[in-house]
């Protein structure tokens, strides 16, 4: 929790309205975004991705799975968050839990589209290794390890680089076996498939302080909010996702108006983070 | 509590705005038709009925096409934990299920993401200064589910509210909108709610024209948003009448 | 509501209302020893009953039933299992009685009510040894393919003899059941027929039809319950939640539709029950069971 004295929040507040944040940044000013990719060996693919003082691990791994009986032609994808008491003292324990299960809720929200897959950003039939038999489980799993607010962007982004960076292996099955029984399969060793991460979206997070919005929150901004849009945005300019936070209402316009805003941020953003990931990849190369 | 279908129930269907082009009949979707037979902007007819559980400080009955649900509010009263002073009251939810609410037999169970949906939508309605130290209970039991079951319970438990005469700035109404292929269906019944391409749902205060939760999946394009946006308006601000309407019922007889 | 009239004088009103809260055993027994309840029944007489039938679309067979303001909502949804070994040619009844949060306020969400259990089992007991159904009806093919019986009674609103409410409802969920159409195809498997009752006898009859056509089960000896509250001398019928936390010794009179005695139950109390306040318990239950029977009567008819 941020503790501010009065004069500090109207320092915050004043700041904003006036388009010179604390940090020195303008409304709508990203912190610099850092991104690794690699940075966990045993999964699949991970990510680390740091804004500002805030810093999350994205980690996928990919397990052979049977697809549900009500989507037999699909595999299945499961966000888990974890808040690290790391990050904050009050996510030890328990503690954490709300805000990790609202940040999942929110990314699956985000990636997995629709009922019938519209506007996913990881398709989920391409998953599927054999139809109602055998598919890959994907768990990407999230943990914050430094808060220092806009945790929600920080996770959308580093799951993003996270599936870029991860390398499922090739899976052979075997010739046709009877209805009841699971056909044997064989995982290669050697070759690898990658994910089409290009119509992962990005997420961009809209608070509202006083009468302006500014994105990038920091974790003394966010304390100040009154409400915040999260709205993920795909390549093509199409809103796959939006949720909104903080108990206060907020006119039909001035949301309209946030999501044109976020439709805006996000292009520049989309392609700083595609460079920045593409540049994380080959350094990892190197390595 | 039972379902009485005397009085015609109303519906909260929102006004075809104006628009100068009938998107959803051109194109390919031409002969797709709803399962209740609905048109696309209609919505189902929404009984509404307080006061359905007698031990409860309130409750509302609500019941929309099939999706059935009792909300019971509880409270203010002492808080379960031994937590720390409050300057303000604090707001519990919870939503669950009966096995028999959905046609695929399952498990009845509490529902952590509408719980906490719920949760979220009433918030920042309720004046929770009123209540200081004490907390207020929301419960939700979903005895039938027929589609757009959260905005049920949502609309359900701010009847609910009010008939426990908690202190709220408005009362929150909840619209959900479903796109398939290029149509927006309002309040879709489960079955659309299986092929959707994506939803939307929002919570306003239609007095004072606020939106107090807005969730969205799938994928949408701007003038889709504003469309679904437009009819959540208007379909939110006509079962607030109708939500006013029951609570004024309800109110009348006690006069006598 | 049982409040004091409304007309009187509000400063009199508020005595009463605080009398109550403050001395409740003492209100309760100045109106007892006028043989008046405060929701002005007399000692001896059930509260309003309604029963309405087939209300859950989504199950096989469902009833609610009201014992004044105790709402149970019960419905049943049937499956094909494969019969236990013990007993190959029996189907079978799983039954469970839930408290949601909704129904009172002393559930909280996570804590299940310590009185459901013990009124499930209480409820399952008294179903299933009453006789009302006969498992045989629901073989299907035997040691092959029985039905078996989900059956979840809710409770909507409590306001006590939470038993008698929840058997009423099970009862009526159970006259209201409709037995799905199967058939038994060609890999020896039991399958649902959809669509059609008997209009497409023709396809039925090629898939071996286990049913031909929906049916209602033969309900022989239907249990009705009353709960009473021994007080003193006094003996209540059909106690409110009020009365069941003042007074607590409670006695439960299960008999069947011939009047034979399916089970009593007295949960201790600090009341010992004389021999002749059994009797006038299972005198009072035998005039509710006729009450009771007419209301279901009511309902087959239409």
């Amino acid at each position: 929790m941020v503790g501010l004295s009065v004069g500090e929040q109207h320092f915050v507040k004043g700041g904003i309205a006036q388009d010179l944040r604390t940090d020195g940044r303008k409304r709508l000013a990203y912190r610099p975004i850092y991104v690794e990719t690699g940075v966990i060996p045993q999964a699949n693919g991970s990510a680390r991705v740091k804004i500002g003082g805030t810093d999350v691990i994205a980690s996928v791994k990919a397990e052979i799975g049977r697809p549900s009986s009500l989507q037999p032609d699909k595999g299945k994808v499961a966000v888990f968050i974890d808040c690290s008491p790391t990050a904050e003292p009050t996510f030890g324990g328990r503690g954490g839990e709300e805000l990790s299960s609202e940040l999942a809720l929110a990314l699956q929200r985000c990636l997995l589209g629709g009922k019938s897959g519209a506007g996913a950003g990881i398709n989920l039939s391409s998953l599927l290794i054999k139809e109602g038999k055998v598919c890959w489980d994907l768990y990407i799993d999230g943990l914050v390890i430094s808060s220092d607010g806009n945790l929600l962007d920080a996770l959308g982004a580093a799951i993003k680089a996270a599936l870029t960076n991860t390398a499922i292996p090739k899976v052979n099955v075997s010739a046709e076996v009877a209805d009841d029984e699971q056909p044997e399969i064989d995982i290669s060793d050697e070759e690898y498939l990658q994910f089409d991460t290009s119509s992962v979206p990005v997420i961009v997070t809209l608070t509202k302080v006083g009468a302006h919005y500014i994105v990038d929150a920091t974790a003394e901004e966010e304390s100040q909010m009154s409400s915040a849009v999260s709205i993920s945005v795909n390549r093509v300019g199409h809103i796959c996702g939006l949720t909104k936070r903080g108990g206060s209402g907020l006119d039909p316009s001035v949301i309209l108006d946030m999501i044109s805003v976020a439709k805006h941020v996000t292009e520049a953003l989309m392609s700083k983070l595609d460079s920045e990931i593409s540049a994380a990849e080959a350094c990892e190369d190197e390595s | 509590m039972a379902a009485k279908p005397g009085a015609a129930t109303p519906t909260y269907s929102p006004k075809l705005v104006g628009r100068s082009r009938l998107p959803v009949f051109k194109d390919s979707d031409l002969d797709w038709s709803r399962p209740d037979g609905r048109g696309f902007h209609q919505c189902r007819p929404a009984l509404l009925q307080t006061g359905a559980v007698s031990s409860a400080s309130g409750s509302a009955y609500a019941e929309f096409g099939n999706t059935k649900v009792i909300v019971s509010v509880f409270g203010p009263r002492e808080s379960k934990k031994a937590m720390t002073y409050s300057d303000v009251g604090r707001l519990n939810c919870n939503v669950s299920y009966t096995t028999f609410a959905s046609p695929t037999l399952g498990q009845g169970t509490d529902h952590k993401e509408y719980s906490s949906m719920l949760h979220k939508a009433l918030e920042g309605v309720i004046m929770m200064e009123t209540f200081p130290k004490t907390t207020v209970d929301v419960f939700a039991l979903v005895l039938e589910s027929g589609g757009s079951d959260l905005s049920v319970v949502i609309s359900c438990a701010s009847l609910a509210l009010a008939d426990a005469g908690i202190m709220m700035y408005d009362l929150i109404t909840a619209v959900s909108v479903s796109c398939i292929g290029k149509s927006l269906m309002i309040d879709p019944v489960i079955e659309e709610e299986g092929c959707e391409d994506g939803s939307f749902m929002m919570t306003c205060m239609p007095s004072r024209y606020e939106i107090t939760q807005l969730t969205v999946t799938g994928e949408w394009t701007t003038p889709n948003i504003n469309e679904a946006m437009q009819l959540c308006l208007d379909a939110c601000s006509k079962l607030g009448e109708i939500m006013r309407d029951c609570l004024k019922q309800a109110a009348s007889p006690s006069d006598e | 509501m049982g409040l004091p009239d409304s007309s009187q004088v509000l400063s009199t009103e508020m005595e009463v209302d605080a009398f109550r809260r403050i001395f409740p055993l003492r209100f309760f027994e100045r109106h007892l020893s006028e043989s008046l309840r405060p929701d002005a029944r007399p000692l001896g007489k059930a509260r309003d009953t309604i029963v309405n039938l087939g209300l859950v679309s989504t199950a096989d067979g469902s009833a609610l039933a009201k014992i004044g303001s105790t709402t149970m909502l019960a419905a049943i949804r049937m499956e094909v299992m494969t019969p236990s070994a013990d007993s190959p040619d029996e189907g079978s009844i799983a039954l469970e009685f839930h408290m949601p949060p909704i129904c009172s306020p002393t559930v909280r969400p996570g804590r299940p009510a310590d009185a459901a259990p013990v009124i499930s089992k209480r409820l399952s007991d008294t179903i299933l040894s009453s006789g009302m159904i006969d498992l045989k009806e629901l073989c299907l093919v035997s040691g092959k393919a029985a039905w078996m019986g989900y059956l979840d009674i809710y409770c909507l609103d409590a306001d006590g003899a939470l038993f008698d409410a929840a058997l009423l409802a099970a009862v009526a969920a159970f006259s209201n059941l409709q037995i799905p159409v199967v058939a038994l195809n060609d890999n020896g498997r039991i399958v649902a027929i959809t669509g059609g009752k008997d209009q497409d006898n023709a396809s039925i009859i090629e898939k071996k039809a286990v049913n031909k056509e929906k049916r209602k089960l033969t309900l022989n000896n239907i249990p009705f319950s009353l709960t009473c509250i021994l007080h003193k001398n006094y003996i209540l019928a059909d106690p409110t939640t009020e009365e069941e936390t003042i007074m607590d010794t409670l006695v439960t009179v299960v008999l069947d539709s011939s009047d034979h005695m399916v089970s009593f139950y007295k949960s201790g109390g600090t009341v010992l029950a004389s021999s002749s306040a059994i009797k006038s318990c299972v005198e009072l239950a035998r005039t509710r069971a006729k009450e009771l029977k007419q209301i279901l009567g009511e309902m087959d008819i239409d």
